[in-house]
């Protein structure tokens, strides 16, 4: 919590800080962690309680939702589709669809920026950056990236934002402000999914094809110091809030691996998540949720433990997920 | 002909990356079969990676490099031409194979890229085989032509599951 209170610190003026947490620790104490999951194949919207481990909502979207994004205040949701070129903006109290957007080509990756004004959205296909007005969906901006840009991560305290170019593998790295791509590190094969540490110093990114993890230290010049192998097919990371351990979610293999964010080494155990198993987020400090796309399961874990604890059944085609509230977003 | 294959493979080396391309959105297919031998039998089919061909209907030709250990690679010619693949892993424990296409082939399979799992458990004194496989259109654009998109490959990839698991079990319990 220290390392969020700094982080936050360093870009809020303090009152709203503390007004933030007042509010947040409420939320926390009152309303258990929620949890939405896009459903592909069933174009779905899922909330799901991962504390008592169960379907609280289902909101139906347009066809083919594939990555989601969460206002920092939780209340609004925001869906791509990247074969309808949309994205879908969901209020999470009335549980409906509020807007819709054209975007792009195949706009994919997305998060929301300057406090919920406004999106920021990867596009597959046009091989860009493009910043949205998240009221209204007009383009504001846009800059190219390499190609295939699929998971995107911000971090506005250093106004950057983290692309990983799937096809040209390598991750860009994107000043927010000026919109402009400031330098690019390669990866291993195939960069997909990618996660940051609670303090931003590090950036892991999950190389599907050649199954590692590319460790990168994002201060300039942000460079790759690691890659270790994972698995086969790693679609899915997170980092734990304290930084100290990083959940993968092998697609291929259906296993989850935890590494050591000091040691970068792998624990022993590696639990079965499913049969192909893609985003994964942590909710808390000691537990993770996956979906397994194959499955049509929502899976709990004991990160400590390294077990899994439950599973619920949602809508067909569960690709990627997102912790409401902001914490653990992928 | 042999030069022109020289040249078609040559080009093939040098363009892993667009060879691996594919777009946002993977389609799957799931078919299981009950096979009346012991899961060892079915596994021992398995297991050989390069002798698809020995029991898969759609399979005419294989050529196989790497034995059956992850690393090992497969050339499938089908009725329109010849795919790649690329073993991953195998779990003997679990009797359990995972490969993934390596070289995509549109006109033979119109999907861009899967990976696909076999996976052989017990049922009753027999065998329960499920075949499951994750993949996307072949043409990834979003106006995919009839025959590239992914109506199309959700079929292709459905008749070639279910006519392998046929096949499959049709040579383990000829034996």
């Amino acid at each position: 919590m220290n390392a969020v209170l700094a982080r936050l610190a360093r870009t809020v003026p303090v009152a709203l800080v503390a007004l933030g947490l007042l509010a947040a620790e409420a939320r926390a104490q009152a309303a258990p962690p929620l949890v939405a999951i896009v459903s592909q194949k069933a174009a779905m919207v899922t909330l799901v309680d991962a504390e008592a481990v169960r379907v609280v909502a289902e909101i139906p979207v347009a066809a083919v939702p594939a990555g989601l994004a969460a206002a920092p205040d939780g209340r609004t949701l925001y869906v791509t589709h990247p074969d309808l070129s949309l994205i879908s903006a969901i209020d999470v109290a009335t549980r409906a669809v509020t807007a819709t957007f054209k975007v792009g080509l195949e706009p994919f990756g997305v998060a929301v920026i300057e406090g919920g004004r406004s999106l920021l959205v990867g596009d597959w296909s046009a091989d860009a950056l493009i910043r949205l007005d998240a009221a209204t969906g007009v383009e504001t901006g846009r800059v190219a990236v390499g190609r295939a840009p699929a998971g995107l991560v911000v971090d506005e305290a250093v106004s950057r934002a983290y692309l990983a170019d799937r096809e040209s593998n390598q991750v860009s790295v994107v000043d927010i402000a000026a919109l402009k791509r400031v330098a690019t590190v390669p990866t291993g094969r195939a960069p997909f999914a990618l996660a940051l540490s609670p303090d931003g110093g590090r950036l892991y990114i999950a190389n599907v094809q050649s199954g590692d993890l590319s460790v990168v230290a994002t201060a300039d010049p942000p460079r790759e110091v690691k890659r270790l192998k994972v698995g086969l097919m790693p679609y899915g990371v997170a980092v734990t809030p304290d930084g100290r351990e990083i959940v993968v979610s092998n697609q291929q293999s259906g296993k989850l691996a935890i590494v050591d964010a000091d040691t970068l080494t792998l624990a022993p155990q590696q639990p079965s998540l499913g049969s192909f198993p893609e985003g994964i987020a942590v909710v808390s400090p000691a537990k993770a949720v996956a979906v397994d796309w194959a499955g049509d399961d929502v899976v709990v874990i004991d990160i400590p433990r390294r077990t899994i604890t439950g599973r619920v059944k949602v809508a067909t085609g569960p690709r990627n997920l997102v912790v409401l509230g902001g914490r653990g977003a992928p | 002909m042999l030069q022109q294959l020289a040249l078609a493979f040559s080009l093939l080396l040098f363009a892993p990356v667009a060879a691996l391309a594919h777009g946002p959105t993977p389609q799957r297919a799931d078919e299981t079969i009950v096979i009346a031998a012991p899961p060892e039998a079915v596994w021992a089919e398995l297991v050989k990676f390069g002798d698809i061909g020995a029991w898969h209907p759609l399979v005419k030709k294989v050529t196989a490099t790497g034995g059956d250990a992850a690393g090992a690679e497969r050339v499938l010619t089908l009725e329109k031409g010849e795919v790649t693949e690329g073993l991953d892993e195998t779990d003997p424990a679990a009797r359990r194979l995972s490969y993934r296409l390596l070289k995509e082939n549109a006109e033979a399979i119109p999907v861009s890229f899967y990976t696909q799992t076999i996976e052989v458990k017990p049922e009753g004194s027999g065998s329960e085989v499920s075949w499951g496989a994750r993949f996307y259109r072949a043409d990834t654009t979003n106006e995919p032509p009839e025959d590239r998109n992914d109506e199309a490959a959700i079929a292709a990839m459905n008749d070639f599951i279910k006519q392998g698991l046929e096949g499959l079990k049709a040579k383990v319990t000829a034996k």
